[in-house]
């Protein structure tokens, strides 16, 4: 059989032209060993399982979870022969993979975030009371969007939802989420809150919301954050960076939003102390009037008393100095003049005389 | 960004009951306050029941890189 000759350089090239047209793109699972980070940009790690084991390269910005030896990843990458005539595998994505390895690596850059504050409470911002435009970022086939959505309609209406429909896991979910929220950070037009929802999942599934470089978004995130990751227990530290956590996407609804049966009831409250108030004021007014009547009543007939006091009281008197009274005591009027023989007429109480003087002599 | 209405309209409400407790009060601005109460309460109720939230779903692709 005739072949080729080729020189070291070409085979190599021809080498990778092949691999790159056969397997541009391979996942492959292992455990991670010697895995060091060289000049502070480059990753180098191997990938072994029980009996082979295979180099990795990567830059350390593409690296997005905390990785040390013994953790079980997936990688997303293209292998390579380098002109060393090493072959390699050049990795793009890199997750952990089994609940062990998931934790760890959890653990590992939970501490690391922790220490530069990204989880402090001091960052935590208000939601807004009662939004008019909302960013959700989730995916539209999920049954959590999907309640979501019913929850904040039964629960209120003048809402304007624009919704980045995303992939919620796999390997390329962070990088769509991050996606979507720089577009919402980006917009002429902001939202007030950015809410990110996916129902529940395993721990493969949420591991999503461990991307380091999705967590440091959703901290720098300039309008405020709400999650509601489908899960009761484990809280993922995208959740922690958040603003605002839910435990599912209907609390997700239930915090973002009011429920109008409330503001309803609330406001016949209102309504009915409003009435209540007003009675109230208007009976303590009545009651006020008619206390002020009975004592305008009382001093009138007080003085309309006194007054006939001393209206009898006068009448006494008067009655006193009538002439008849005086003459009913037996006095008599003598009128006429009081001479020897003259004609006098006298008046007493019940006669009228007339009688002749005999004598007139001063008393003494 | 223009007020929510029926939060507004809400305040307004709350306003007004601080105004029924307060020294303020008075029997001639009373019978007043409460019809308007009375209309505000009714619109909260009639936005509430009929006006609907709008959803959009973006035309943007976020998984391309």
């Amino acid at each position: 059989m005739e072949t080729n000759l080729l020189s070291v350089s070409d085979f190599i090239a021809l080498t990778n032209q092949t691999l790159e047209y056969a397997y541009p793109t391979v996942l492959i699972q292992g455990e991670v060993s010697s895995f060091n980070v060289n000049q502070g940009k480059f990753v180098f790690f191997d990938l072994k399982d029980n009996t082979g084991k295979i180099g990795c390269f990567m830059m350390l910005f593409n690296l997005r979870i905390a990785l040390e030896d013994g953790m079980k990843v997936i990688v997303q990458a293209s292998p390579k022969l380098t002109s060393l005539g090493k072959f390699s595998l050049t990795v793009q994505r890199i997750q952990p993979v089994g609940e062990g390895s998931i934790k760890k690596s959890f653990e590992l850059l939970k501490e690391k975030l922790t220490k530069e504050g990204l989880f402090d409470d001091a960052r935590k911002r208000q939601l807004p009371v009662i939004p008019k435009k909302v960013g959700v970022v989730s995916s539209t086939n999920a049954a959590g969007y999907a309640d979501f959505i019913k929850i904040s309609n039964d629960r209120w209406g003048g809402v304007e939802f624009l919704v980045a429909d995303v992939s919620v896991q796999g390997l390329s979910a962070s990088d769509q989420i991050i996606s979507a929220l720089e577009y919402f950070n980006s917009s002429d037009e902001l939202v007030e809150v950015i809410v990110v929802i996916r129902g529940g999942g395993s721990s493969d599934d949420l591991a999503v919301f461990n991307d380091e470089k999705l967590v440091r978004t959703i901290a720098l995130s300039r309008i405020p954050t709400l999650l509601g990751i489908g899960h009761e227990t484990d809280i993922t530290l995208a959740e922690l960076a958040s603003d605002r956590r839910a435990s599912t996407p209907s609390n997700a609804a239930q915090i973002l939003l009011p429920d109008k049966k409330d503001i309803l009831n609330s406001v016949r409250h209102k309504l009915s102390m409003i009435g209540y108030l007003y009675q109230t004021e208007l009976d303590r007014k009545l009651e006020h009037l008619n206390d002020s009547l009975k004592k305008v009543s009382n001093q009138i007939s007080n003085l309309l008393e006194n007054y006939l006091i001393s209206l009898n009281s006068k009448v006494d008197k008067l009655t006193a100095y009538n002439p008849s009274t005086v003459l009913s005591k037996g006095y008599a009027v003598l009128r006429g003049e009081l001479n020897p023989d003259s004609i006098i007429d006298i008046e007493t109480y019940k006669k009228l005389i007339k009688a002749k003087v005999i004598s007139v002599n001063e008393k003494k | 960004m223009k007020k929510n209405d029926i939060q507004s309209k809400i305040e307004e409400l709350d306003k007004m009951i601080e105004w029924f407790e307060s020294d303020q009060f008075s029997i001639n601005d009373a019978l007043i306050k409460y019809e308007k109460a009375e209309i505000l309460a009714g619109e909260i109720k009639t936005e509430l029941n009929e006006i609907k939230n709008k959803v959009t779903v973006i035309k943007k692709r976020f998984d391309e890189s």
